[in-house]
């Protein structure tokens, strides 16, 4: 599993207002989003189970948040730049 | 097991690489150790590092407009990869209305059906895929893996 994005640099570019440069510590989410991750899947596995127990075909909400987790993980080094002749916005997930 | 063979197949096992690069890769090693092993030199030496850095590890969307709106996108793979493996785990009832939402707006794509081996071969293909438009108004539009 790779590590989870740490921070999140966002620019925000204008003809007519001064540029925003933000640099979005998202590490210091992350313990927060850790406590808050395991009380969701203590739930996920207990509704996981009641819904096994109760013959229900879908009971993989345990394995969904893992995978949802996961793939938060995975956008490490996303960039998306959006630009017109007015106005430009780049975002980095570092 | 070599260490190289075993992180490959770690690699592998992580979903860091598709069935089918892991073979290139092990393919190359195997070409490397024997091109060794008749040249005399010990089997397998250094590291699949230079392999795997070599394939395509995101996605770009590159939408360049006449009218001067750019949009740069770029996409991890990996995350390409967690994404579709994420929708196999979709409750049903919710995937049907994804479904249909994406066909209300012109994408008639299912993704329920979508299984493990199918998103490999899928993120296996779309890293050799390259899409380039050219619109009659100048737009230019390209979609590639590097």
């Amino acid at each position: 599993m790779s590590l989870p994005p740490m921070i999140l640099d966002l620019k925000v570019a204008s003809s007519t207002r001064r540029p925003v440069h933000l640099w979005l510590p998202l590490f210091l989410l992350w313990p927060l989003a850790l406590a808050l991750g395991i009380v969701a899947l203590a739930v996920a596995v207990v509704v996981d189970a009641v819904l096994l127990l109760a013959g229900r075909r879908y009971h993989h909400y345990s394995i969904l948040l893992v995978r949802s987790f996961e793939a938060v993980n995975e956008t490490r080094g996303m960039v998306v730049r959006v630009s017109n002749e007015k106005s430009a916005v780049d975002m980095t997930v570092q | 097991m070599s260490e190289d063979r075993s992180r490959i197949l770690n690699l592998l096992a992580d979903g860091k690489i598709t069935a089918e690069e892991a073979e290139r890769l092990l393919d190359a090693l195997a070409a490397r150790a024997g091109s060794s092993a008749t040249s005399g030199e010990s089997a397998i030496k250094g590291d699949p590092e230079p392999l795997i850095a070599a394939l395509p590890k995101y996605l770009y969307v590159k939408v360049i407009a006449v009218n001067g709106d750019n949009v740069d996108v770029k996409i991890p793979i990996a995350l390409v990869r967690s994404g579709l493996k994420l929708t196999s785990l979709i409750p049903s009832k919710a995937m049907d209305q994804i479904n249909d939402s994406m066909s209300a707006h012109g994408m008639s794509v299912d993704f329920s059906d979508l299984k493990p081996e199918d998103i490999d071969e899928l993120v296996g293909t779309l890293r050799e895929m390259e899409i380039n438009v050219d619109a009659k108004n100048g737009d230019n539009v390209r979609v590639y893996c590097a």
